[in-house]
């Protein structure tokens, strides 16, 4: 019998796997002997396992630390530092711009059994260990009357930690905010492995770790800020004979003074693709859906901004379903939430955009990249959190198929559409490795510069996560 | 995700492995829905990460001893197919891949021992029912044992029951609206004969006459998941001899392992000539909860009788049923169509009880946590009686509803729906 096996036949609680000990250069070896076998991955099926995000492969692992505490990451990044190798962060590696995969082989610390979390009802607070998944943040709230707004639409698997590595927004983002806005403190571990504890005070240094991807700081434990849920969510869909209107009602909406809970669109690539996935009765006809939650705690009030939505929605043309059960509108919410991955059905890759442009701006921008998708002769979809400008065209592409230069290309194009309309790169998925090239174009020389020295100042030795966010300073820049 | 799978080498079941490897976009929503990654919390046994693990040994850049581990910690329970919106088909990959790498495995002797005992007995209701009662004397001398023979006399019931011999033909009471045949299982016929005769009997009532084909075998899905794909072949091939799908309404089974077995059929012989003999034989089969549903609908299911007092049934969703045949309403529309009976949804649903065909056997440790979790969930709901449409996890919640003191009645839904029937409820 193998050790593996050996450790299987033991009775509860569960075994965790155990590492053969085969500890296959002197890093492993050495935090094996640091934190024990249990806490260190070493193995390749385990490291190989360790090197991708939602969207990228990168290079794997020479080793994979799973600490249990704060303590835990102290040493592994000092081992780590010692040994001269980077290091990156992770979490449930469902980030969309390459955040958690490795440029370089070094030392991948996830996050995922760092899981404490303590509900306090009377601050309104939770703190919560990095690997905390975001929705279950909501649920431990809960019985207590509260809830934690920020709602990625990859809530049930996401981290805490990953959450405000990227700053991830969702559906409640137009009305409610970004996970950034509800961090009221946070613990993190540097690169020399000093543990600090910030408040939102003085210089906002928690402000400046949040959305940094890993790459000023590790975050260990996070205070959060809880509220009250609204007492009252009417839901309606529209759908549009074409995205551009689409984009007209939801300006229309907003200006019209409605400020709804969630507003996001769909269009028909995703809709049927989702459609696929859950028959739950999808307009596959349809050029795009829009979803909207009107919230608050004066049923009044709500029923008033969903009328707004719907005279916004039925003079540009499109059609209205309200929603007439709780359960009806979980399921278009579960719609929404499954358009990303349900996008593999047509093609198994895809490039991932993440613009935000004003609002004025929309109905030209979203008509604009469709008709720059339908000249490329690529699968181009879109949807996102359309009441905060915050668009995710998708280039769909299998490389046996489609060229990686012209889907680079695409991408590029439709970034210039967004800085053209004076919008910006990220809304909330992060620079990455995925759109780093871009970042010359977005940001001037001299901002870069400042952002370099704030890079150099809180990481000298360029330890953590290498490779991302920044482009080379030497002008040459990878493309993804 | 992108692959150098050298389909070429590996014929048809390559292809299939490499079209579920393709459909991935890792994007981890099928984490959460993952027992395995819930027990043991890292990326190596969560559904995305077996997949890498194949692609990676398909593609030879991992040897398949280092992956066997993680992927043998699989239960094969198909939640994650229902949580992935790329549609993966996890099952389809996992089951070829087993059968695929079991030649090229190395196990122990008593390993191998164990494998082949396994599969020589479970598919034998005769032999079954021997060593299911010889294990029943056993059973005071299981703390003495290793945990490996421990684990399957645990399970057992306290009273092995007397085989039932089921007729070739149960022709239908009153009006005869069907026809169907219907594959009468392996161990079940040992550990629950009831299943079987509350099957016909309720089939027999509305009116559908029950064929039990000669020649008929096990469906195979034990052999298959556990990679015996040669003897898998075997039996599939017996019962595509055994079944001729145009005689019948529908072919059905009680047992939700096998009756995704049945419909797994095609993919069994993709790319073989009988392939589309699997097609057709697989179409008609059904659940027997799907079937009846069915009539239910189309107002031709006689009506079972009210309940003497309210009833709190707790459904449990076998995994075959819920995750590998998408087969959820069908039976609880069953349950609610007996006046008197609530249905409770048990927490954590989704989540596997740890039978899983022989994972019990195979990952003791891991089968026996999610059965305590699964038990503790269930009773939670503080039913008076608790449903499920699968042997496996009747079997499992059954010992582990006992050890945590529980004295609640575990029945198959066909079983209540026979007491409703006879006012017995
Ligand atoms: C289907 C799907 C839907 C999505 N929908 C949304 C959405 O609606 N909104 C949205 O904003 N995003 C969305 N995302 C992207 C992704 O889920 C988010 O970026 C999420 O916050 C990542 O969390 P994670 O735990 O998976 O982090 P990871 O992917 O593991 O890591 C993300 C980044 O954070 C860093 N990091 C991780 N943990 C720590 C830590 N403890 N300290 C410091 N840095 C750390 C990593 O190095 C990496 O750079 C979606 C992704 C998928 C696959
Ligand atoms: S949900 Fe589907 S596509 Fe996403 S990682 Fe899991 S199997 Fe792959
Ligand atoms: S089949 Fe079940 S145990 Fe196996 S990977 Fe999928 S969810 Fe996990």
């Amino acid at each position: 019998m193998t050790p593996e096996k050996v450790a299987l036949t033991t009775t509860s609680p569960a075994p965790k796997p155990r590492s053969n000990g085969k500890a296959d250069n002197a890093l492993a070896a050495e935090l094996t002997r640091l934190l024990g076998p249990k806490k260190v991955l070493s193995n390749l099926s385990e490291r190989l396992n360790y090197r991708y995000d939602a969207i990228q492969f990168g290079a794997t692992p020479l080793a994979v630390v799973l600490p249990e505490s704060t303590a835990d990451v102290v040493t592994a990044v000092r081992a780590a530092r010692a040994a001269g190798v980077p290091v990156v962060g992770r979490g449930a590696a469902s980030g969309l711009s390459g955040g958690a995969a490795p440029t370089s082989p070094g030392l991948v610390i996830s996050f995922t059994r760092m899981t404490r979390l303590d509900i306090f009802p009377e601050r309104r607070e939770a703190r919560a260990q990095a690997g905390v998944v975001t929705l279950a943040v909501t649920e431990k709230a809960k019985p207590h009357g509260l809830i934690y707004p920020p709602d990625p639409a990859s809530f049930r698997t996401s981290t805490i930690g990953g959450n405000l590595g990227e700053n991830a927004g969702g559906p409640l983002c137009f009305k409610y905010g970004v996970s950034g806005d509800y961090v009221k403190g946070l613990e993190f571990v540097d690169a020399d492995g000093g543990v600090h504890e910030l408040t939102r005070d003085a210089y906002d240094l928690a402000g400046l770790l949040i959305g940094s991807e890993g790459t000023l700081g590790l975050i260990t434990e996070a205070t959060l800020r809880l509220t009250p849920p609204p007492k009252y969510t009417r839901t309606l869909m529209a759908s549009f004979p074409e995205v551009g209107a689409c984009a007209e009602a939801v300006s229309a909406a907003i200006a019209a003074g409605a400020v709804p809970g969630k507003l996001e669109f769909m269009d028909q690539a995703c809709t049927n693709a989702v459609e696929d996935f859950l028959a739950i009765g999808l307009p596959r006809e349809a050029g795009a859906v829009l979803l909207v939650d009107t919230d608050g705690d004066d049923l009044g009030t709500v029923e008033e901004e969903r009328a707004l939505v719907e005279a916004a929605c039925l003079n540009a043309g499109g059609t209205v379903r309200r929603a007439a059960t709780d359960s009806e509108s979980a399921a278009l919410w579960q719609a929404r939430r499954s358009v990303s991955p349900a996008l593999g059905r047509i093609r198994p890759q895809r490039m991932n955009e993440d613009i935000v442009v004003p609002r004025s701006a929309l109905p030209e921008v979203v008509r604009e990249i469709r008709a720059l998708g339908d000249a490329s002769g690529l699968p181009l979809v879109q949807f996102g959190h359309i009441g905060d400008g915050n668009l995710h065209p998708n280039i769909l592409f299998d490389p046996r198929r489609e060229s990686p230069e012209a889907v680079h290309d695409l991408a590029h194009q439709i970034a210039l559409v967004a800085i053209r309309h004076g919008g910006v790169l990220s809304g909330e998925h992060g620079i990455g490795t995925m759109k780093r090239a871009f970042m010359r174009d977005a940001v001037d020389p001299v901002t870069l510069g400042a952002l370099r020295d704030v890079k150099r100042a809180l990481d000298p030795t360029g330890t953590l996560n290498p490779g991302k966010i920044l482009p080379d300073e030497d002008g040459t820049h990878a493309h993804p | 995700m992108n692959h150098e799978i050298p389909v070429q080498n590996i014929g048809p079941q390559g292809e299939v492995m490499a079209h579920a490897v393709d459909a991935c976009v890792h994007c981890g929503f099928c984490l959460p829905a993952c027992p395995t990654y819930a027990l043991l919390g890292d990326e190596m046994d969560s559904p995305r990460g077996r997949i890498v693990l194949m692609k990676e040994v398909l593609e030879g850049e991992l040897a398949l001893a280092d992956a066997a581990p993680h992927l043998d910690r699989c239960l094969g329970c198909q939640a994650c197919v229902s949580a992935c919106p790329s549609g993966v088909p996890y099952g389809e990959l996992i089951t070829s891949f087993r059968g695929w790498s079991e030649p090229h495995r190395e196990r122990s002797p008593l390993d191998r021992a164990k494998r082949a005992a396994i599969l020589k007995i479970l598919p034998a209701p005769k032999v079954f029912s021997l060593a299911a009662r010889a294990g029943q004397y056993t059973k005071p001398l299981a703390p003495l044992l290793p945990a490996a023979l421990r684990a399957p006399l645990d399970l057992l019931p306290e009273r092995v029951p007397a085989m039932q011999p089921s007729p070739r033909v149960t022709p239908a009471r009153g009006r005869r609206i069907g026809r169907v045949a219907f594959l009468a299982g392996c161990a079940q016929q040992a550990l629950a004969p009831n299943f079987n005769a509350a099957t016909l009997r309720v089939l027999a009532r509305n009116g559908i006459e029950v064929v039990i084909p000669e020649g008929q075998g096990c469906c195979g899905a034990a052999a298959l998941h556990t990679g015996a794909r040669d003897e898998a072949l075997r039996l599939v091939r017996q019962n595509l001899a055994a079944f001729d799908p145009d005689e019948y309404d529908a072919i059905l089974s009680n047992a939700a392992g096998c009756g995704a077995g049945l419909k797994e059929y095609p993919v069994v012989l993709h790319g073989l000539p009988d392939e589309e003999q699997a097609r057709a034989f697989a179409a008609k089969v059904q659940d027997i909860s799907e079937f009846l549903a069915g009539l239910l609908r189309q107002g031709d299911l006689e009506p079972p009788m009210p309940t003497s007092r309210p009833l709190t049934v707790a459904y449990h969703d076998a995994c075959h049923l819920a995750h590998a045949q998408k087969i959820r309403l069908a039976p609880r529309e069953l349950l609610r169509a007996i006046p008197g009976v609530t249905v409770a949804e048990v927490p954590e649903g989704d989540l596997c009880c740890g039978s899983a065909g022989t994972y019990n056997l195979e990952q003791p440790a891991l089968a026996n946590e999610l059965g305590v979790r699964k038990a503790g969930n269930i009773l939670s709901t503080t039913p008076d009686l608790v449903v499920s449409g699968n042997i496996g996890c009747h079997t499992q919640i059954q010992s582990h509803v006992r050890r945590q003191g529980s004295r609640v009645p575990v029945m198959h839904t066909v079983e209540l729906l026979d007491l409703a029937y006879r006012g017995e409820l």
